[in-house]
């Protein structure tokens, strides 16, 4: 890995570090993404995909509440395809919650959020799996589905045509400084252990959850709080909307119909270590029994998976934990604070609102660069075309018709058949050098993310790795077995009904029919999970690290 | 309706359990809940292909290596079984194949060692003619041959694993195009295996062949959909063609090679004029006086009950839906016992997904007879014989003994349910 320099260094590849690069590259800095992970692996990618209305922080939180009613609106305009308009409800249960309601209600006109209260047959019309126990329904049409994976390779696709760098993988491991200025990162490949300098002019700490760790490198101090989400993945949509209880945030209160699946989320524990994420049967059984309070059908849905995420809440001194703290972001100038010059921090706040929180840290940064360049990406649309609608590829649009009728296209072949994935889809990313595993696939192609969970389509991504990319045989075995463990880490906590039986099939095709068991074993290293990690990619990884989306 | 024994399953246990009554001349019923575990975890019968889940040793004599687990695991459902069901019901497996027209080889006493569509060495016992020829204790060059946009068998995939394992030069890897098939269309094994039962088609795909493989007696391994219907046919003339010893290689499913023998077989049954109740699920066993009087049925929106003097339960756990698996409970559909609880759901499975896994050895708790026992090990019914996957402690994953354990315990539960 050879050293490099360039304008400024973005630590971090989840939405903001995203939104960060992207910013930089249209204010005309040149710039460098360095992620330890893949893109979206951290937080981003594992959190609920709720595009929040602000509904549910508009009685205490009123600043994050107003920032996610703007930036909604600007994400709808930007960056059309990430998101699904599927409005939310706000649904009142018990008589707590009915206590709330007047709160909700005027927090929401505080706020500006768009409220409608609808009578309960209106609402069960609409929403047919509403549960006997919803008493109250407000109707707020701008909650949404926000894709997370589309969204950062989104904003980094944009930013790699204006000519930044993305370096995936990549962990920063020190700093390279000249007094009180930074000059450069030290940074060490994941994969292959690597090192190697990047000189730059600026830094922007932009690792939400690890803004601390990141920070401590330089000895300076980022009090940022790891605070732990547990998600149970749902095989079907339930409900057209978002259904969020209307009551003070709690645990297991929302369920968010997210392109094929319903997630419901989440919990709220504090944790020592951004990557330290055990998922507990407890939290998981409070998922399914507190969104069962909410919508029918939760119970007896089948269960995909379950995983944990890590939110970035930003410690402003005060005495709130968890979730009474604010959602609101902060951007730290360390030169101000610290006496450190080229180092800015931005930290908290949540993935609805990564494009402010972008442009933010990108003033400051830019400031202290001499550039003056104002902020475009409020205008310019993700894909960067003239056109309203963002034209990236649409999937289930393009998949052609069941059967061929009169001149229509035949249906074409799939990949993954649970996500509608085809061969195309997959070939450019086999391509980039950014993508190195097989979980770096799926984040970019949604396979393996269904209800077989990468029994068939493994297979064929190995298949690809080999003749596509070019790897020897056990690399692509390899990749297939920890692709397959990465899922089943996810799996095992749903451990019942259809989902087991599934596992029967993938054991029983993996094991028997292709022997891969033996295959791992006689490649003369232990099989996933049992080894040291070296060089294993995320299979190799503590069993204690939460399951991926 | 009254019959003398009642196999309840789609699977290999039950295919084994149903024709062992059948040639004992007495009247059998099968009654399958659905689609048949054949589909899905099938395509060869191993009997065992390492003596434990871990070893990387396969074995060499599989009638030896389940004797020596017999003893020394006597709750094994080898053990349960015999090793007399196992030579027992091998036998009666292997006289059916022929008889229905289905050319199998193999013998209890050797394995063959035959590469997977990943290209790893798997040993197994019987292997459809077709497949033999991939026997890797055979010196001659193996070429993978794929179909250009055919994702479920990768000839590079396979080459470079088995090349590492069994020696570089004389492994390779070619793609031919499949006429009428290609990356713009959307195309199963069973499309692949349809079109090869037509000369022309079948010609053009040797016509290739031909070209790309040179002398020196090499063979030429490709995905396992030559034929549906006719496969013996349709193989004979493919291997004519191409000129080289050809083998067939297990894909996922559809797999065509579990299709065949599970379509002949029971085509075989029906011929002989033996009732199947189809897409059936058995939901209730009637007791009374320690008899299972009668199973019930659901079948498209009502119940009505099948009546046996014996029963053979012969499902796999969880594929075909022997037991269902709540979030802490795991009952099974006729007795409605509870037959294994877990605290947390996590507690079903391993850490790693490539090793021993609880859930799999879930199962009916056995008496010697291998009737479904309580806790206490008394009879749930006198009638009611327990085979396959159902049975406590079956794990054919580890050791590749899917299709041996499946035969033995099917074959001995029928003899039981004769003698009940």
């Amino acid at each position: 890995m050879p050293d490099t320099s360039t304008g400024v260094v973005v630590i971090g590849g989840g939405s903001t570090g995203a939104g960060v690069l992207r910013d930089l590259t249209l204010r005309g800095i040149e710039a460098v993404l360095v992620e330890k992970g893949d893109l979206a692996s951290g937080t981003t990618g594992r959190s609920h995909g709720l595009l929040h209305s602000g509904g549910r922080y508009c009685v205490n939180d009123e600043q994050a509440a107003i920032e996610c009613v703007e930036e909604g609106r600007i994400l709808r305009r930007i960056a059309r395809s990430t998101v699904e308009d599927t409005g939310g409800y706000f649904v009142s249960v018990t008589e707590e919650d009915h206590e709330w309601e007047p709160r909700f209600v005027e927090g929401c006109r505080r706020t500006g959020i768009t409220c409608e209260r609808l009578s309960l047959d209106e609402a069960r019309r609409r929403e047919p799996a509403l549960s006997r126990q919803v008493r109250t329904v407000f109707w707020v049409p701008e909650d949404g589905h926000l894709d997370p994976f589309y969204l950062v390779v989104g904003n980094v696709e944009s930013a790699r045509r204006r000519g930044a760098r993305v370096m995936t993988h990549t962990e920063v491991i020190g700093f390279l400084r000249d007094g009180d200025r930074l000059t450069g990162v030290r940074i060490k490949d994941s994969k292959t252990n690597e090192e190697a300098s990047i000189a730059c002019q600026s830094v922007i700490n932009a690792t939400g959850a690890w803004s601390g760790l990141v920070a401590r490198l330089l000895g300076v101090e980022v009090k940022v709080v790891p605070v732990k989400g547990t998600m149970v993945v749902l095989s079907r949509r339930l409900a057209h909307a978002a259904i969020n209880r209307c009551h003070k945030p709690g645990d297991g209160d929302i369920v968010v119909p997210g392109l094929s699946v319903s997630i419901l989320g989440t919990t709220s524990a504090k944790v020592a270590h951004p990557e330290t994420l055990p998922i507990e049967w407890d939290e998981v059984r409070r998922m399914i029994e507190e969104g069962a309070m909410m919508l029918d059908g939760v119970t007896t849905a089948r269960a995909m998976r379950a995983y944990a995420g890590v939110r970035p809440l930003y410690d402003l001194g005060a005495e709130a934990e968890g979730r009474e703290m604010s959602r609101n972001f902060a951007v730290i100038d360390h030169q101000v604070r610290d006496g450190i010059t080229g180092f800015t921090s931005i930290v908290g706040g949540k993935v609805t609102t990564y494009r402010l929180m972008a442009e933010r840290v990108v003033d400051v940064a830019a400031r202290h660069l001499g550039v003056r360049t104002p902020c475009t990406t409020a205008e310019v649309p993700l894909n960067d075309r003239e056109e309203p609608l963002d034209q990236l590829r649409h999937r289930p649009s393009l998949l052609g018709v069941p059967k061929p009728h009169g001149d229509e296209p035949p249906l074409q072949p799939l990949l993954c058949e649970c996500e509608l994935v085809r061969p195309q889809d997959v070939a450019p990313w086999l391509k980039d050098p950014a993508v190195r595993d097989l979980e770096d696939v799926r984040r970019r192609t949604r396979s393996g993310m269904g209800p077989c969970q990468a029994a068939i389509c493994s297979y064929r991504l190995a298949a690809r790795l080999v003749s596509d990319r070019g790897l020897d045989g056990a690399s692509a075995t390899r990749a297939m077995a920890d692709f397959l463990e990465t899922r089943w880490r996810g799996v095992r906590h749903v451990f019942w009904g259809s989902q087991l039986r599934n596992m029967q099939v993938t054991t029983g095709l993996h094991m028997e029919l292709y022997n891969v068991d033996r295959e791992l074993m006689l490649q003369h290293s232990p099989p996933p999970l049992a080894g040291e990690g070296q060089g294993g990619g995320r299979g190799a990884e503590p069993a204690e690290v939460g399951a991926q989306r | 309706m009254k019959t003398d024994v009642a196999v309840i399953g789609t699977g290999l246990s039950a295919l084994a359990a149903a024709r062992t009554v059948q040639q004992a001349g007495r009247q059998v019923v099968l009654v399958w809940p659905g689609l048949s575990s054949l589909y899905f975890l099938f395509a060869t019968i191993d009997v065992i292909g390492y003596p434990t889940a871990t070893a990387t040793e396969s074995v060499a004599d599989p009638a030896e290596a389940v004797a020596r687990l017999i003893t020394r695991e006597p709750s094994h459902p080898y053990a349960r079984a015999g090793m007399d069901a196992v030579h027992a019901g091998t036998r009666l497996m292997l006289e059916w194949f022929k008889e229905a027209g289905l050319a199998w080889q193999g013998a209890l006493n050797r394995n063959f060692l035959l590469p997977t569509a990943t290209g790893t060495p798997k040993p197994c016992c019987l292997a459809p003619a077709s497949m033999t020829a991939g026997d890797l204790s055979r010196p001659e060059p193996i070429v993978f041959c794929g179909f250009t946009g055919y994702q479920d068998f990768a000839p590079e995939l396979a080459a470079s694993n088995l090349k590492r394992q069994w020696g570089a030069a004389d492994v390779s890897a070619i793609r031919v195009t499949a006429p009428g098939y290609g990356p713009d269309r959307l195309f199963t094994s069973v499309d692949l295996a349809r079109s090869f039962e037509d000369a022309t088609f079948r010609d053009a795909v040797a016509a290739q062949l031909r070209e790309h493989v040179s002398g020196d007696g090499a063979r030429v391994g490709v995905p396992g959909v030559l034929g549906l219907t006719r496969p013996g046919e349709t193989f004979a003339a493919f291997q004519e063609a191409v000129g080289h010893p050809v083998f067939e290689i297990p894909t996922v499913p559809p797999s065509v090679i579990a299709l065949r023998l599970f379509d002949r077989l029971r085509k075989h049954l029906q011929e002989a004029g033996i009732e199947i109740i189809w897409a059936a699920p058995a939901h209730a066993a009637q007791v009374t006086d320690e008899r299972c009087r009668s199973v019930l049925l659901k079948a498209a929106g009502h119940e009505f009950p099948v009546e046996a003097a014996s029963y053979v339960v012969a499902l796999e756990d969880w594929v075909d839906g022997a037991f269902r698996a709540g979030v802490h409970t795991v009952r099974d559909p006729f007795f409605h016992e509870p037959i294994t609880w877990n605290k947390v759901p996590t507690d079903r499975t391993a850490e790693s997904l490539f090793s021993t896994q609880p859930f799999e050895q879930v199962g009916y708790a056995l008496t010697d007879r291998l009737q479904p026992a309580d806790e206490n090990g008394k009879p749930l019914a006198r009638n009611v014989f327990c085979a396959g996957g159902a049975m406590a402690g079956y794990d054919p994953s580890g050791t590749k003994s899917r299709g041996g354990m499946a035969i033995a315990t099917g074959y001995r539960a029928a003899r039981e349910a004769l003698a009940a």
